[in-house]
């Protein structure tokens, strides 16, 4: 699989100053990267440099074509008091392609009708997105990233504030969309429960440790491995079907 | 009553320019009202109100103490823009690390409302036209600034028209506009030039606090109803021109104060949208 982008002894962070070094990425064709980390751990500011939205400390971007790229930013950072629909929102995925000046035309809202209908929420394309559920505002801002029909699908936290019935059905239609392989998904996500199941590779993210590793995910979803990002035991557990469950461990009483 | 209205209608020579330019200006301020309200810099354009009345005050000082010509309505206006303009390109898209955004914005409307005061407080000749400057003297507009409020209401239509998917991605969700290439910092300088443009051209007819109150209010009604955004717009522009042109009417007929009275017309159609969704 040819890399669709990387990063290559890179540095990322704000205003000339490093949060992150020594960064060695790169993601393929039909990747599932997970960036795990907690809050404020980079996580997003890794995932934004990756995408172009901001500039290298240092090092370099690569990209060997330009990229169709989808973001998915965090549910909570998207301003609700907006009179919008759920159309009108997801339709705006069609707008930087179309260029400045440029109205959208049949096209773009049949590509959006396609991307709401493959999220699970068409028969909400009317609604106000403000007046939609979590999943349902999150699911709305997945299709407005498929609209531009991505190769690279990025998301930032989609889960974050999420039961667990609404995160394992955003997990399922983000594997829906990843089954083809055509897609490449980069995932930032606090949650290694939400992503050791899914992701192909994972990355753990943590800059007041100076923390940047990466590997496959039975290399990282791993009790060693966990327990070093995590700063304590870690048990990882599988069941019949391989599926992994991620326990914290009791410390051991000191004596 | 009807002797007031017949007098009204015989002053056509009188106040037909300046209710022009109120219509305009209400139009446009209802309009820019919108992103005004929704990107939650309403202060930001309370502040740009006093920084471009401070900047009118500072024209008439050098006139009156440095005596450097510039009682020409074309040096204030473009000292007021000037000001204007560049208070919205720093204000609009503040973001500090350090302070949240409402403490620059707050620091600007007091420092600019401290400015006009101090400088009012100097002026000897022109301090009985202050007053006129900040709540409005819409009784004397003269044409040359129709024709600016004019230009600067077709420019901002014309932004507003052509561009409005970039300015209403980029508004309403600047993170993932900009990870998308979009060059947000740019749209968001085009909106607030126009803002910055628009108010003090809007303040030499209807005094700054009505500018400010046009740049709120009919927005706000216009929200409050609950319409698509596209329709919203539209609304809150015919508010404007309502509450602006009633306004002015009203005004001349009870003998009152022109930009209170417009404020007072534009509050009321906060009322339906209050009244029917009970604010929510």
């Amino acid at each position: 699989m040819s890399a669709l982008v990387s990063l290559r002894g890179a540095a990322v962070g704000y205003h000339g100053l490093a949060l992150l070094s020594g960064v060695e990425l790169e993601v393929a064709e039909g990747d599932f990267l997970a960036l795990v980390g907690p809050n404020g751990g980079g996580k997003t500011t890794l995932m934004r440099t990756l995408l172009g939205a901001l500039p290298l400390v240092a090092g370099r971007l690569e990209h060997p074509r330009p990229l169709r790229i989808g973001y998915v930013p965090q549910r909570d950072h998207v301003d609700t008091i907006w009179p919008l629909t759920a159309e009108e929102v997801a339709l705006m995925g069609r707008f930087p392609a179309l260029g400045p000046g440029r109205r959208s035309g049949a096209a773009d809202r049949e590509a959006v009708r396609g991307a709401l209908e493959r999220v699970g929420v068409a028969h909400l394309s009317g609604r106000r997105y403000g007046e939609l559920s979590g999943g349902q505002r999150q699911r709305t801002l997945i299709a407005r990233a498929l609209a531009a029909d991505p190769e690279l699908l990025a998301l930032d936290e989609p889960t974050n504030g999420m039961d667990p019935a609404a995160e394992l059905a955003t997990m399922d239609v983000l594997r829906t969309l990843h089954g083809g392989g055509r897609r490449a998904i980069v995932m930032a996500s606090h949650r290694i429960e939400a992503v050791a199941n899914s992701a192909r590779s994972i990355a753990f993210v943590d800059k007041d440790r100076a923390l940047f590793r990466i590997g496959s995910r039975d290399e990282m979803v791993r009790e060693d491995a966990l327990s070093e990002l995590y700063g304590r035991p870690v048990v990882v557990l599988r069941d019949e079907n391989g599926r992994r469950s991620v326990y914290p461990a009791e410390r051991e009483a000191q004596p | 009553m009807s002797e007031a209205i017949r007098g009204f209608m015989g002053a056509r020579e009188i106040w037909q320019v300046p209710l022009a330019a109120s219509v305009v200006a209400g139009l446009l301020l209802g309009l820019l009202g919108v992103f005004v309200v929704l990107r939650r810099t309403v202060f930001v354009s309370a502040a740009l109100t006093q920084i471009s009345t401070a900047g009118l005050v500072a024209t008439l000082l050098v006139e009156e103490r440095v005596h450097i010509e510039t009682e020409h309505a074309w040096e204030q206006l473009a000292v007021a823009m000037t000001c204007s303009v560049v208070g919205a390109l720093v204000l609009g898209p503040f973001r500090s690390r350090r302070l949240p955004t409402e403490a620059g914005v707050g620091a600007s409307w007091v420092i600019g409302s401290a400015l006009v005061v101090l400088g009012a407080s100097r002026l000897v000749h022109a301090a009985h036209d202050l007053g006129g400057l900040v709540f409005g003297n819409a009784v004397a507009v003269p044409a040359s600034d129709l024709w600016v409020i004019v230009a600067v209401a077709l420019l901002g239509v014309a932004a507003l028209g052509v561009f409005a998917k970039e300015l209403l991605f980029c508004s309403f969700d600047p993170e993932t506009a900009q990870a998308l290439g979009m060059p947000v910092r740019l749209w968001d300088a085009l909106l607030f030039l126009v803002i910055g443009l628009a108010i003090p051209a809007s303040a030499r007819a209807l005094g700054a606090l009505p500018t400010f109150a046009f740049l709120t209010l009919p927005a706000a009604a216009a929200l409050l109803l609950r319409l698509r955004l596209r329709t919203a717009f539209s609304v809150a522009a015919a508010i404007g021109v309502v509450a602006a042109g009633g306004g002015y009417v009203i005004s001349w007929i009870a003998e009152i104060p022109t930009g209170a009275t417009m404020v007072a017309v534009a509050a009321l159609f906060l009322l339906p949208g209050a009244v029917i969704r009970g604010g929510r």
